[in-house]
């Protein structure tokens, strides 16, 4: 991937996370300010398939940064990893299948994953947390991409992880009316 | 079905908008990829990797390779037997340890921590034209840079030659090249005092 390519896919990515923070404040916003049924009703099943779409782009976005322009993984990424790509399955079945039980397993992923990327998060800004010295082989703190002074990996990936909890939320919240 | 009509429509509309802003803000001049490497040449026995080097350096008393390269702006530097100690550092423009330790040893050189007698030279390793704070040259020159800077090449000929396996990594020399300790990490102002006496107590010894 050449320069100019990596730097766009990078502010792509990095402008979807922006996007998936608006939208995971904005609906929470509308559930406080319209109540709970309100809530329910704004994207109904849709809360599944648009969260299982978010878990394919972070899936996809994760690939392509290890597979095509050849990041190495850290350990905290795998970890991050381990938690979105299964997602990415549970989720889309669970849409098609209509089948709510699938927030009970998917929304304690997506949590722990949150989790995950918050320390990795904390980490980078923080280097000293981590060590004293770069290892450029599995280098947790030291950051492979960063656009607009701030947006990393692991914000893209937390950023991922909220709006898909914040969808199971929702969708737990519509199932109960 | 025009709510889902609308929700696909929106979707897509919003995608390009995003694709659209992201073109954008990122269509700026191509940089050069080759801007922050040089073409050292490393001439002797390459050192040893060592996983700690903090633990003991197993190559104390090895001949180090001497390196033959240029900085950003062309001027050529030379790093070996010269009959003068020296302490070698080696930083990575997207470590974020390396990143805190420049202005370190910029504090520490103004402050006139380098003993008379003994030099300072650094190396830029490990870059890498897809990571942040790319070209290294750019870094250096916005902190206030003003050591000695070999650029190592897209092979790592430096990292070889020194066995380097994190950064930053500092290496000691005597005046005849051989390595007289090498240290990882961020080692501050008391490390850098410690490698500058041993630097310094070749020149007595």
């Amino acid at each position: 991937m050449s320069d100019q390519a990596l730097r766009l896919y990078n502010t792509f990515l990095a402008l979807l996370a922006l996007v998936s923070l608006a939208g995971a404040a904005a609906l929470v916003t509308y559930r406080l300010a319209k109540g709970r049924e309100a809530a329910g009703r704004l994207l109904g099943n849709g809360a599944l398939w648009l969260a299982w779409a978010v878990a394919a782009v972070c899936t996809t976005g994760s690939l392509v940064y290890s597979e095509v322009v050849g990041f190495v993984p850290c350990l905290l990424c795998w970890v991050q990893r381990g938690f979105m790509y299964p997602l990415s399955l549970i989720l889309l079945g669970g849409a098609i299948w209509k089948k709510p039980a699938v927030k009970y397993v998917a929304l304690p992923m997506s949590l722990l994953g949150l989790a995950t990327s918050v320390y990795h998060y904390v980490i980078q800004i923080f280097p000293h947390l981590e060590g004293i010295s770069c290892n450029p082989t599995n280098p947790c703190s030291a950051r492979y991409v960063e656009v607009f002074g701030f947006v990393s990996i692991p914000f893209m990936a937390g950023a991922g992880f909220t709006l898909i909890s914040v969808l199971l939320l929702f969708y737990v919240k519509a199932k109960k009316e | 079905m025009n709510k889902k009509l609308l929700w696909i429509v929106g979707g897509v509309v919003g995608l390009a908008l995003i694709v659209g802003l992201a073109w954008a803000i990122a269509n700026e001049p191509a940089r050069d990829p080759n801007a922050g490497y040089g073409d050292p040449t490393v001439e002797g026995e390459n050192l040893p990797m060592v996983e700690n080097p903090n633990a003991g350096d197993p190559a104390v008393g090895m001949t180090a390779p001497t390196v033959t390269g240029t900085d950003w702006n062309g001027n050529e530097i030379t790093i070996g037997p010269d009959g003068r100690p020296k302490i070698v550092v080696f930083l990575a423009h997207w470590c974020p340890h390396c990143q805190a330790e420049v202005p370190r040893i910029i504090d520490w050189l103004e402050d006139g921590g380098l003993p008379e007698g003994v030099d300072l030279y650094a190396a830029t390793i490990f870059t890498n034209a897809s990571r942040p704070n790319f070209p290294p040259q750019d870094w250096l020159e916005r902190e206030g840079w003003d050591v000695p800077t070999v650029m190592d090449s897209a092979e790592n000929e430096i990292v070889q030659g020194f066995g380097v396996l994190s950064t930053p990594t500092y290496i000691v020399l005597d005046g005849e090249n051989k390595n007289l300790g090498r240290a990882a990490g961020e080692i501050g102002v008391s490390g850098l005092n410690a490698l500058a006496a041993i630097a310094e107590s070749s020149i007595e010894g």
